[in-house]
């Protein structure tokens, strides 16, 4: 296949799968229920095939890769399209364990545990407390409406489809041969030894050395995010002396849609 | 390494479009954390293009990154919530001048 045939089909992928998503999108029109799973499945396929095709043999691609990738990109779209907030988090969820499966493809096994970690086990679990502490009744309408959906598939097809082509153009001239052994899952080590430890230690040794520095910013940023969090998500909640100092009434008026009821009432009274 | 670039130029692209057309503040924010995903297997595939680890270095910072972030958007979501009672982004109209 050459390289302009492939770039046509790779665009006439994109343009089936951004239909799909335009679709799926939650807006008033209706259509066929079916529509944007025909669509978005179909292009899914043709994507898999043509770059399976392609690039497959070798290379940390073959049947995993497939796997990974398709549950990756279908849990994404449906990340995007889901009406309600919960599934969202659910398929996220989802997208993350198959992107950690790449990760363990491309021989980043620290990377992939520590994303499940982070985001399979912090982010999200952080997401769905909020989504309880901020819940609606009912099915509230700016679930069921988007805003803008045709500009924004469009922006995503311009923002892919350049993001593809440069890839494409600019990736051939790079070197391919890959230095870690990047099959050792699909393929374990042929006696019965201990599977390979990777990069693992590798990975920590360049943290701790080169990049020493940045990982103490890191951990100060971490903080700074944490002391940044509470003061901005906090509820006053109004002690007793300080009321009979300063009745909520008189404070500044930013405070106001922090108040909160004290705890402890009776000891108002005092 | 040139279909997990494109991979993760799907994931960046989707979580462009979520969060260009989702209303709900809580998918807006998640979309952010999928464009974080496509980043990180483009980090990691470069990096092993490469043949180094700065790659897998520069994801696990971005990790870092998207904690923070993940943590200041959801307080501000949180006292957004509080004020208008709504998680609708266009009730917040007023904050494009």
């Amino acid at each position: 296949m050459s390289a302009d045939a492939l770039a046509y089909i790779m665009y006439a992928v994109f343009v089936l799968g951004g239909l799909g998503i335009y679709f799926a999108l939650p807006q008033e029109g209706r259509w066929p229920r079916g529509l944007p799973w025909v669509l978005g499945l179909a292009a899914l396929a043709g994507f898999l095939v043509v770059l399976g095709r392609q690039f497959a043999p070798g290379d940390g691609g073959g049947f995993y890769w497939v796997l990974f990738a398709a549950v990756a990109v279908f849990s994404a779209a449906r990340v995007v399209t889901h009406r309600r907030p919960v599934y969202s988090a659910v398929y996220f969820v989802l997208g993350v364990l198959a992107v950690a499966g790449l990760l363990l493809l491309l021989s980043a096994e620290f990377v992939a545990v520590a994303l499940i970690m982070i985001y399979g086990g912090a982010i999200i679990v952080t997401y769905v407390f909020v989504m309880m502490l901020a819940q609606h009744a009912g099915r509230p309408v700016y679930d069921n409406r988007s805003r803008a959906p045709l500009g924004a598939v469009l922006a995503g097809f311009l923002l892919t489809a350049t993001l593809c082509g440069a890839v494409a153009d600019g990736i051939a001239a790079l070197p391919t041969e890959g230095y870690f052994d990047a099959n050792f899952i699909v393929a374990p080590p042929a006696d019965d030894g201990p599977v390979p430890a990777g990069n693992t230690a590798a990975v920590g040794a360049t943290l701790l050395s080169r990049y020493m520095v940045p990982l103490e910013i890191a951990g100060v940023l971490l903080l700074i995010a944490m002391v940044g969090a509470v003061a901005v998500a906090r509820k006053h909640v109004p002690s007793t002396e300080l009321d009979v100092l300063a009745p909520p009434t008189e404070r500044p008026l930013g405070e106001a849609g922090r108040q909160a009821k004290p705890f402890l009432p009776e000891l108002k009274k005092v | 390494m040139t279909h997990y670039a494109i991979v993760g130029a799907l994931l960046f692209g989707l979580g462009l479009v979520g969060f260009l057309s989702r209303r709900n503040l809580i998918i807006v924010f998640l979309s952010t954390e999928l464009m974080f995903q496509g980043a990180v297997v483009n980090f990691v595939a470069f990096g092993r293009l490469h043949q180094n680890l700065q790659g897998q270095s520069f994801a696990l910072f971005l990790l870092a990154i998207a904690a923070v972030e993940a943590s200041l958007a959801l307080a501000l979501v949180v006292l957004l919530f509080r004020r208008k009672g709504t998680l609708d982004v266009d009730v917040w109209r007023t904050m494009q001048g």
